[in-house]
């Protein structure tokens, strides 16, 4: 496993003036460590928790979906699922058509279904319904996100990944950046083409550049410790990446080609803690049915192949996946074929040390609140499951409190 | 299990509703901004009109630095924002002659970005950036052609009052596709562009209610688009669909229509606070004053909801010259990529302009979702680092366009001071003694050489101070 202080040593081996190359990561730390958080430590340090963000507001009805309710089918008459379309989990419910991928999972016990969660007065806003998930504080006085001190100081650049454009808050922020990182190809800093062997001194006068751009400068720190953390990661994720070869074939979306990225650093023992990557587009306020298909299918499948891929690598047993989104959708469907914005929704676990099956109670829709759904399991009880049960972290210390967690895990 | 929403929530929604405006990413910059850089001096006043133009536009080649800075402060603060006195013939000369396919989505893309870049009205096109950005659409639901009318909207009608804004905005067709106002009929309204309207264009989460967002979704039942020219939708009122019955919004009631809906909304002092923060934090800084937003949202109040008006304070305060405001914003990668076109007077077809912003996570017309892109520290992701470097690295190897005749990069190898040249240009020649040394010192080691050239040029580029607005 390649940590910081390696490539401290490589670094030093490269760098005539080599000096100032600890001062830039050492100031960087030091300077960041002021304002970040402080991190909780892990005992199950050789796991991997990958979460899947759904973006928009999944609609947790259609795609767990209670299709021997008739109170189902009374509330969305054109776009409720019709019981002979959905992959049943047992009597009472069964997947979107889409979801065969997640299926197959639960057929082989890897798959768990926690219904119904959500929290005490939910908010219907994008924006502050993904902050409450972000920071594990429905009260959104907390600033940090949940997954930001699990990521430690002294460990290595890939603790932990963001695939995407920008860090997502529920990483944020660790004392030094995660990478966030959307083509692994392009992920490098690319020499003059045509005077490649020229690098390494550009490369040095840019160090000594950062270097010399000190606090109270604005954003001093942040762009600091981007630039150290991106130079870094770059150098190792070649090297990584070059060393691991995909057994499947992952489809090619976005969300696939970040699932393979994690495959790789889990396949290469990069010490991956913490993969994180997004996927949108389930905001289905109209014309729901075809958008909601392709994006399940989307997930069904991206995960399905990233399973595989770990299982043949041998790596199943030391990854859990966990999707969530902000918010459910409205019980009801509405005029344009959609759903408006909602409360709670069912969330996933999957895994090879997870125990396959139903979790928590279910929704009743004979008892809506104002058209929405009352919420059963609390998030943070998910949340605390994967940090005690999962990672071996000290739950309450993330999370302010103790929260009830759930039996969805081998030991 | 307590009601959802029906009450307004005082204490979350008042506590987060400072964090909601302002977003995540606000929080990120509250925790990693250190404290304000003092410069050793008071910015002179070519600094400060370089600040105007980086802010008020996308920056400016010497060349256009010194006409501006003939007009004198308030007189280049008076060209910039009453730019309908300021003839573009020449932009869409240049544009004509490009040959591009507006129905295209990434020609569209490149038409945008060579008008900021050839622009002679930069604030014009600044604050079609800023609108795109607050009262989102993307291509994601509205075609091409949609988009462009959109854009054409604002570029329009960018500086009028706020409610004539708004109200043109729920018309538009591309707005209508993207939050569903083309189907929200009388009996079941869609609450998408209400909620959307109120939480995130002007009032902010934590001022208003779930009640508010279903009665003024009711408001607008009856908007709807005539679809019968396929190329150009057209929004037509739709009375068979209007909800005409009484609604209560924000404590007033009446039969409203959406129009109504507008000003009662416009009329809210947290919208006044809302958009002047909006238009602060574009333009000034991250983290205004209290007493800095009274005065403008009395601004706006005052002036019939101008946003001229607004935006002409803004640009002539003292807070937007101040130490405070210097460096204070971290350029957008279309602030970076079209500034750096502007100042290097780079000629391009623009494709590696649109490329080289995607490629720093902003997508233009393909926002995130739809509160645009949280900016700030948001941008300094370490594969959005990586980005910017590689653009700095294309540009200095002459692959995102030629140098026009005269131009910086043109004047470099003629004896002089090639560093001093670069650092004037770029960075308003405000750089401190030990960064020089060190672009002194790389290009002393072989100071004749093209490698070395463009290294520096590399380095001016790459060099922290340059990504601050």
């Amino acid at each position: 496993m390649l940590t910081r202080r390696s490539f401290l040593k490589r670094s030093l081996a490269t760098a005539p003036s080599a000096l100032l190359v600890p001062a830039l990561f050492e100031r960087a730390v030091a300077l960041a460590a002021q304002e970040r958080s402080t991190p909780v430590g892990v005992s199950n340090t050789g796991r991997t928790l990958i979460v899947i963000q759904m973006a928009g507001g999944n609609d947790g009805l259609n795609t767990v979906v209670p299709y021997t309710d008739g109170r189902y089918h009374d509330l969305r008459p054109r776009i409720g699922l019709a019981p002979e379309t959905v992959l049943p989990l047992n009597d009472r419910l069964g997947l979107h058509p889409s979801l065969g991928g997640l299926k197959a999972l639960w057929d082989s016990g890897a798959l768990a279904v926690v219904e119904n969660v959500g929290y005490e007065n939910p908010s219907l806003s994008h924006f502050e319904a993904m902050h409450i998930w972000e920071t594990a504080d429905p009260l959104a006085k907390a600033s940090q996100g949940w997954l930001a001190s699990l990521v430690d100081v002294g460990g290595h650049p890939f603790e932990a990944l963001n695939f995407g454009t920008s860090l997502s808050p529920a990483l944020c922020c660790p004392v030094v950046p995660p990478p966030t990182v959307t083509s692994p190809d392009a992920y490098r800093l690319l020499p003059d083409p045509q005077f490649p062997r020229g690098e390494p001194a550009r490369t040095q006068a840019l160090q000594q550049l950062y270097a010399a751009y000190e606090p109270p400068a604005p954003y001093a720190a942040l762009l600091e410790a981007a630039a150290t953390s991106a130079q870094e990661s770059a150098q190792q994720l070649k090297t990584l990446t070059a060393g691991y070869a995909p057994t499947v074939q992952y489809p090619a979306t976005p969300l696939a080609r970040g699932l393979q990225v994690f495959a790789a650093l889990i396949a290469r023992d990069a010490g991956l803690r913490v993969g994180y990557t997004l996927l949108g587009g389930f905001d289905t306020h109209s014309n729901q049915a075809q958008q909601h298909a392709r994006q399940l299918q989307t997930l069904g499948d991206a995960v399905s192949a990233f399973y595989q891929d770990l299982q043949a690598q041998g790596k199943a047993q030391d990854v859990l996946v966990m999707t969530w989104s902000e918010f459910g959708r409205r019980a009801a469907e509405n005029a344009s074929l959609g759903t408006d914005h909602g409360t709670a929704a069912p969330l996933f676990l999957l895994g090879g040390r997870v125990c396959g099956g139903l979790y928590g109670d279910p929704p009743d829709l004979g008892n809506l609140d104002n058209g929405n759904l009352r919420y059963s399991t609390d998030f943070r009880s998910v949340y605390a499951t994967v940090l005690e049960g999962w990672l071996g972290a000290d739950s309450s210390a993330i999370l302010g409190s103790r929260y009830d967690t759930l039996p969805a895990l081998t030991t | 299990m307590p009601a959802t929403g029906q009450r307004a929530g005082l204490t979350r929604r008042q506590a987060l509703s400072g964090a909601a405006l302002l977003g995540m990413g606000l929080v990120l910059q509250a925790a990693v901004r250190t404290t304000r850089a003092a410069h050793a001096e008071p910015l002179d006043e070519r600094v400060k009109i370089a600040h105007l133009l980086r802010r008020a536009g996308f920056g400016a080649s010497p060349r256009e630095l010194a006409e501006y800075q003939a007009l004198g402060l308030s007189g280049a603060v008076d060209r910039l924002v009453n730019y309908e006195q300021v003839p573009n013939v020449e932009l869409e000369v240049r544009l004509n002659e490009q040959g591009l396919d507006l129905s295209d989505p990434l020609d569209l893309r490149r038409w945008w970005v060579l008008r900021m870049v050839h622009t002679a009205r930069p604030l014009e096109e600044k604050m079609v950036l800023f609108w795109h950005g607050l009262l989102t659409s993307s291509l994601a639901k509205a075609m091409p052609p949609l988009m462009l009318a959109q854009n054409q909207f604002f570029r329009a009608h960018a500086l009028d009052d706020f409610p004539s804004i708004l109200k043109g905005i729920s018309r538009d067709p591309a707005m209508m596709r993207w939050l569903d106002l083309e189907t929200n009929r009388k009996g079941h309204a869609n609450e998408n562009f209400a909620r959307e309207l109120m939480e995130l264009f002007t009032l902010g989460v934590g001022n208003y209610t779930e009640q508010d967002v279903r009665e003024v979704a009711r408001a607008f039942t009856g908007w709807a688009l005539d679809r019968s020219n396929p190329e150009a939708p057209a929004w037509y009122f739709n009375q068979n669909q209007h909800d005409s019955g009484l609604k209560t919004i924000l404590g007033q009631t009446g039969a409203f229509t959406g129009d109504d809906a507008i000003d009662i909304i416009v009329r809210q002092p947290a919208a006044a606070r809302f958009i002047s923060t909006k238009l602060f934090r574009f333009f000034a800084y991250p983290d205004p004053e209290p007493e800095v937003i009274d005065d403008l949202a009395a601004t706006f109040t005052s002036s019939g909801f101008s946003i001229r008006a607004v935006v002409q304070r803004i640009l002539s305060s003292d807070a937007f010259f101040s130490d405070r405001a210097y460096r204070a914003i971290i350029k957008s990668p279309t602030d970076l990529v079209v500034g750096t076109a502007r100042t290097l007077e780079l000629e391009t077809i623009g494709t590696p302009l649109v490329q080289a912003i995607d490629a720093m996570g902003q997508t233009l017309l393909l926002p995130p979702n739809v509160a645009g892109w949280p900016g700030g520290p948001a941008w300094m992701g370490t594969g959005a680092w990586l980005a910017r470097m590689n653009f700095a690295n294309r540009v200095s190897s002459g692959q995102v366009g030629t140098p026009a005749p005269g131009s910086l990069l043109t004047q470099l190898g003629s004896g002089g001071d090639p560093v001093g040249t670069l650092v004037d240009g770029l960075l308003d020649g405000v750089l401190g003694q030990p960064q020089r040394d060190v672009l002194a010192s790389y290009l002393a080691a072989a100071p004749d050489t093209e490698e070395r050239q463009r290294g520096l040029v590399y380095l001016a580029m790459a060099l922290p101070e340059y990504h601050l607005a």
